[in-house]
């Protein structure tokens, strides 16, 4: 096993054991964890969106290799960008096999402004590239949401009650009565939400039915986030015990008992020492 | 002002309008557009975005040491650890250009890019959503109280499909789930009419069934079927459950359309703070 | 009678953490001495496996990837036995992502199923396209035009240059989607922007916690079966004969709900002698 790995394990063990410390109480162990995993997060999903959509797609469709022209100004300014990191851009352009789009200049200076937004006094720059994903957001999604969600779901809960060779009573297939549950659950369920009218009468006793009908769903619902919840936890405690192996040094068992010392120490020199009256003071 | 509130509500409204009615129209020029470079520019601004909010998050956590408000040597821990990302990003690739050029080398095995995904993001990112299953078992055991009907309903639905999703609900037998219901039906009945002979009546009735049809039929573990916990499980999952979920679901998307119509229309500006 | 109801109240006070403590301990050890309960597939899970094994010969498949590693453990499985399923009955399979991490992921489950387990060839039996941002935009591109929005694969290789790409020029040139989804973007995106409106039958692994999301679309047809969480990929990997990580976690989340279940219950008798003892005074 390489060096970087075990390294590379130790503090796997060190950030998974730093973060479960918070079951105990908050602790600087905790603190550090969760600060550098806000750090580091920053810091890769920049990397992965550079380098995945800025870089490529942005400027491969402003300075692309196939139209690359030493005297052109254009890629006068690309070579003058390109002399401070080759990495972004290499000589003689962006291979990714874009042709030019100039009218790619827009989503770049709205990207611009919402950066430059960081400024105070500049702040409302960020406005229109919002503005832009907002609208096109709302454009997909009002048809998106429309179809799928609300006609589709329609279309699901329509049944046949004529249809012959249907069973009347199956708990695992398709049957009469199951039809008729899921459609007294849609409509009770969705009266329930009504409320352009005080709930009293049929329309009372309709949404009791739907109530029940959500609380059902609730109920599923709870039990498989319990389930998923569960699921991670599991995932953590095979790769805590993978690295307890000798090959990692048995880096659990090491960070876990320096752990439990300072923890169990602090937790002891806080039951000694009584604690500070600030007023008094 | 017209920089600052007019023109952001008109790109919402022309941009808006035109992915909407993009969806309905043949011209391929605007079909080009919306299929292609505008769904472009949308990616591209949304990278932007990403990158925006990590530069502020950074800036708060600048402000914080330097105004050196409480807990600001953690927010050094913070800045530490988005600037190593940026490096194994951006500047130290740790392997050469035959094994992955700049670009690849965010996916690519051996780089310290990688290596910063593999032991400190992932194990970082999973515990953290971990951590919920230690609080979700301390809520369930504190706060879930049968104190209504509608509350033993959910906790009822809630505990068949966590007991039945998993390899354990299928080694219960059918006949022990029946003898529960016998003993919720004694429970029922002593709610509803406060006398303990019915309820035993009824208990013991019920148990002498369940026990003599059981000798008759050898005990099989999954049968009768509509008593078996997998069974009863699915059933919930797949017709009630789905029947309230479906409920919430045209809720929703009914009012998400609503939402965006109204964007499109201006009326809606919370993106712009109004 | 009295010296249980006290016991009972007792435990009904216990501080938290001894509840985190016997989760833990209910949890780790079935992982290290495992009991080998057997896996009985759901009707969904069925489903999805038995519309894999009726694809026609050498289908083009596409698999997309969208979850992070904080949900390894469910999602990772599924894309295994998926992959193993598609590879074994020789289709062909095109891979993308809607989540930055979801290349990593990606990346380690081709690397040990297509490279390692089957052997297949990059560029003739695979291709691996990688992530792009932009969420639904990105399924409304690849419904599209999918050469417009990936011009490279994940390795910057122009996919003119890759012989499987040739005739792919869109959503509909795919004869099934696989979508392996933890959140937002995910299925539902898939769903409401490409299956419903192409008719390209789809089927997805989410997360236990999106199971209640995603059932409507399952129920009404949009989706050819879900695997539902951890459980759904242990009951894919026993239909597919080959034991995986999913089902090595099932002994230990049997164990887990059964504990939760039973502090649910302490936890009610706890309420109601509380109730009848404050009702009696």
């Amino acid at each position: 096993m390489s060096m970087t790995v075990i390294l590379g394990a130790w503090i796997a063990v060190f950030l998974t054991l730093g973060i479960f410390s918070y079951l105990y109480k908050d602790n600087p162990f905790y603190k550090t964890a969760e600060h550098l995993f806000v750090g580091i997060s920053a810091g890769y999903w920049t990397s992965i969106f550079f380098w995945t959509q800025i870089q490529p797609n942005l400027f491969g469709r402003l300075w692309p290799s196939s139209e690359f022209s030493a005297e052109s100004l254009w890629y006068k300014v690309y070579n003058g960008l390109s002399f401070l990191s080759t990495s972004v851009f290499p000589s003689g352009g962006i291979d990714k096999g874009h042709d030019m789009h100039l009218s790619y200049l827009i989503p770049f200076a709205l990207g611009i402004m919402m950066l430059l937004s960081l400024i105070p006094k500049l702040n409302w720059f960020a406005r229109w590239g919002i503005a832009y994903t907002v609208g096109m957001a709302a454009g997909l999604r009002a048809y998106g949401y429309l179809n799928s969600n609300v006609l589709g779901q329609i279309k699901g809960t329509a049944a046949s009650f004529t249809d012959p060779n249907m069973p009347f009573f199956s708990l695992t297939s398709v049957s009469t009565f199951n039809s008729l549950v899921i459609l007294v659950g849609t409509i009770t369920g969705l009266l329930y939400f009504y409320f352009s009218k005080e709930h009293k009468g049929v329309l009372g006793k309709a949404s009791k039915v739907g109530i029940y009908f959500l609380m059902i769903s609730f109920g599923a619902s709870f039990g498989f986030a319990v389930m998923g919840r569960i699921s991670l936890l599991i995932g953590r405690f095979v790769d805590l015990i993978k690295y307890s192996a000798g090959d990692y040094n048995n880096a659990t068992l090491w960070v876990l008992v320096i752990m439990l010392i300072i923890l169990g120490y602090d937790a002891f020199k806080s039951r000694k020492t009584p604690p500070v009256n600030e007023e008094a003071v | 002002m017209i920089w600052k509130r007019q023109i952001p509500i008109l790109i919402v409204a022309f941009i808006g309008a035109l992915t909407l009615f993009g969806w309905f129209v043949e011209e391929p020029n605007i079909q080009a557009f919306v299929d292609d470079d505008a769904t472009q520019w949308y990616d591209i601004l949304a990278s932007f975005a990403i990158i925006l909010g990590a530069m502020n998050l950074m800036k708060m956590q600048i402000q914080k040491v330097a105004r050196q408000k409480k807990g600001w040597p953690y927010s050094i821990v913070a800045i530490f650890g988005f600037l190593f990302a940026i490096t194994a990003g951006f500047f130290i690739k740790g392997v050469d250009d035959s094994v992955a050029v700049w670009g690849a080398h965010v996916t690519t095995e051996g780089t310290l890019f990688k290596w910063i995904f593999d032991y400190m993001f992932t194990p970082l990112s999973a515990t953290m959503f971990s951590l919920l299953a230690f609080f979700v078992a301390s809520a369930s055991y504190r706060a879930f109280r049968i104190r209504n009907f509608e509350a033993s309903l959910l906790l009822v639905a809630g505990i068949i499909i966590m007991v039945g999703r998993v390899p354990i609900g299928s080694l219960i037998s059918s006949w022990v789930i029946m003898y529960i219901i016998v003993l919720a039906l004694g429970i029922g009945v002593n709610t509803w009419k406060k006398d303990k002979k019915i309820t035993f009546g009824v208990v013991g009735v019920g148990i002498i069934i369940v026990t003599v049809a059981g000798m008759m039929t050898g005990w099989p573990l999954d049968k009768p079927a509509i008593f078996y916990l997998p069974i009863i499980q699915e059933w919930i999952y797949y017709y009630p459950n789905v029947a309230g979920t479906r409920a919430i679901m045209i809720g929703v998307g009914l009012g998400i359309f609503a939402t965006s119509i109204r964007y499109i229309l201006g009326i809606e500006k919370s993106y712009i703070g109004e | 009678m009295k010296a249980l109801e006290d016991l009972i109240l007792k435990i009904g006070k216990v501080d938290r953490r001894w509840i985190f403590l016997v989760l833990a301990i209910a949890v780790f050890i079935p992982i290290i001495k495992p009991i080998g309960m057997p896996i009985r597939a759901t009707e969904t899970t069925k489903v999805v496996f038995n519309t894999i094994e009726n694809l026609p010969e050498n289908s083009k498949v596409l698999v997309s990837i969208e979850y992070s590693p904080s949900t390894k453990p469910e999602n990772h499985p599924m894309t295994i036995s998926i992959l193993r399923h598609l590879f074994r009955n020789n289709h062909k399979v095109f891979v993308t992502c809607l989540w930055p991490d979801g290349q990593f992921m990606a990346q380690d489950a081709l690397k040990q199923v297509a490279e390692e387990e089957f052997g297949k060839v990059y560029g003739e039996d695979y291709v691996f396209l990688g992530f792009r941002p932009g969420n639904e935009a990105v399924v409304k591109g690849i419904v599209s035009n999918i050469r417009k929005l990936y011009t490279v694969d994940v390795y910057q290789t122009k996919i003119d240059e890759i012989p499987l790409m040739d005739g792919i020029k869109n959503f509909k040139d795919f004869a099934f989607l696989f979508s392996c989804s933890a959140g937002y973007p995910g299925t539902v995106e898939w769903v409401q922007y490409a299956a419903d409106p192409t008719g390209v039958p789809m089927s997805s692994g989410v997360t236990s916690i999106q199971v209640n999301e995603v059932m409507p679309y399952v129920q009404s047809g949009q989706m050819k079966g879900v695997l539902a969480g951890m459980p759904g990929a242990a009951e894919y990997e026993a239909l597919m004969g080959q034991k995986g990580f999913a089902t090595s976690g099932m002994d230990a989340q049997s164990i887990a709900h059964l504990v939760i279940v039973l502090f649910i219950i302490l936890g009610n008798a706890a309420f109601f002698i509380e109730r009848k003892r404050s009702r009696k005074y």
